[in-house]
């Protein structure tokens, strides 16, 4: 799921060499956490955050089969 | 890469084990090829008396896969655009874990691209929002930073689009009959944009009541109110 993540989040930034993502564990839950250039973290979350909604919706459908709780997080 | 599925099942006879199998085969690879499919009969089974000494019948299903299965490839005369799409969804599709067949068609306004095959419950999600998230991304990376000449991209999953569309329509109707009998504004769950122009649409010439648009995304909905 962290690579699809990323890949998604480089096709949507200018620049996708700065694009990583972290995997952590908080509370029980498995935490992905998305790291984009400053600059472009506007392009990540989208109008009224409507792409950050659908990269989270995207993830979780992919984690569906696991047990776990997934949680994706912008960081700049 | 051509991998090759293959399936054990079994049935009271062997002719039902070996439908058991291709049902369970084309739930791996949509619009499977009977045909091609090769069945090794590992036991008649013994039909047993009573319920004493049965054993089901056994048999093992083999088929070429289908390279095609998530849509990565099949190329063939496609433009540009619909490669473009294909790749992406496939390489979405693929993660999330569901064997489709992909089928893009299009014309001068939208590019629809709509997965066929069984058990795409996960890839349309609760009321739609997973296809509905693929749809908005596509859109949202296909078109980076290119505001003019955009074909709608419309991603539909086992005819999810049409089902909703029809179940939409029937919720405005029901919706502004109760409208105008009570006299009072009924007001709809939150939906996307897509779905709030087909009720506007549907209620445009219906008599007796009038439709607005309230809320702030993701929450907007439609009210219908007597008037009109």
């Amino acid at each position: 799921m962290a690579e699809l993540l990323a890949e998604l989040a480089r096709r949507l930034v200018d620049d996708p060499d700065a694009v990583h993502v972290e995997e952590i564990e908080r509370d029980g839950a498995h935490v992905l956490q998305l790291h984009v250039a400053k600059d472009d973290v506007g392009k990540v979350i989208g109008r009224q955050g409507r792409i950050a909604r659908a990269l989270r919706t995207i993830v979780r459908a992919g984690a569906a089969r696991s047990s776990y709780r997934v949680l994706v997080e912008i960081v700049d | 890469m051509n991998e090759q599925l293959q399936i054990e099942a079994t049935g009271e006879t062997v002719g039902e084990a070996k439908w058991s199998a291709l049902r369970e085969l084309e739930k791996l690879q949509p619009g499977l090829d009977k045909a091609a499919v090769k069945f090794q009969v590992v036991s008649e089974g013994e039909r047993g008396l009573l319920g004493v000494g049965f054993a089901p019948a056994r048999v093992i299903a083999t088929v070429e896969a289908d390279g095609d299965a998530n849509g990565a490839t099949e190329a063939v005369d496609e433009s540009e655009l619909a490669a473009n799409v294909r790749e992406l969804l496939g390489r979405i599709v693929r993660e999330i874990g569901v064997h489709a067949r992909l089928t893009i068609e299009e014309d001068d306004e939208t590019l629809t691209a709509a997965f066929s095959g069984r058990d795409l419950g996960l890839l349309i999600g609760k009321h739609g929002q997973t296809i509905d998230a693929i749809q908005y991304l596509a859109n949202a990376i296909v078109y980076r930073g290119q505001m003019e000449d955009r074909k709608a991209i419309v991603v539909d999953a086992a005819g999810y689009r049409e089902r909703r569309k029809a179940s939409l329509d029937a919720l405005a109707v029901r919706s502004a009959e109760r409208a105008v009998s009570t006299g009072q504004r009924v007001e709809l769950e939150p939906m996307t944009a897509v779905e709030r122009k087909v009720v506007h649409l549907r209620l445009k010439d219906y008599p007796g009541v009038v439709t607005a648009s309230e809320g702030t995304e993701p929450n907007r909905f439609v009210v219908i109110a007597p008037g009109g």
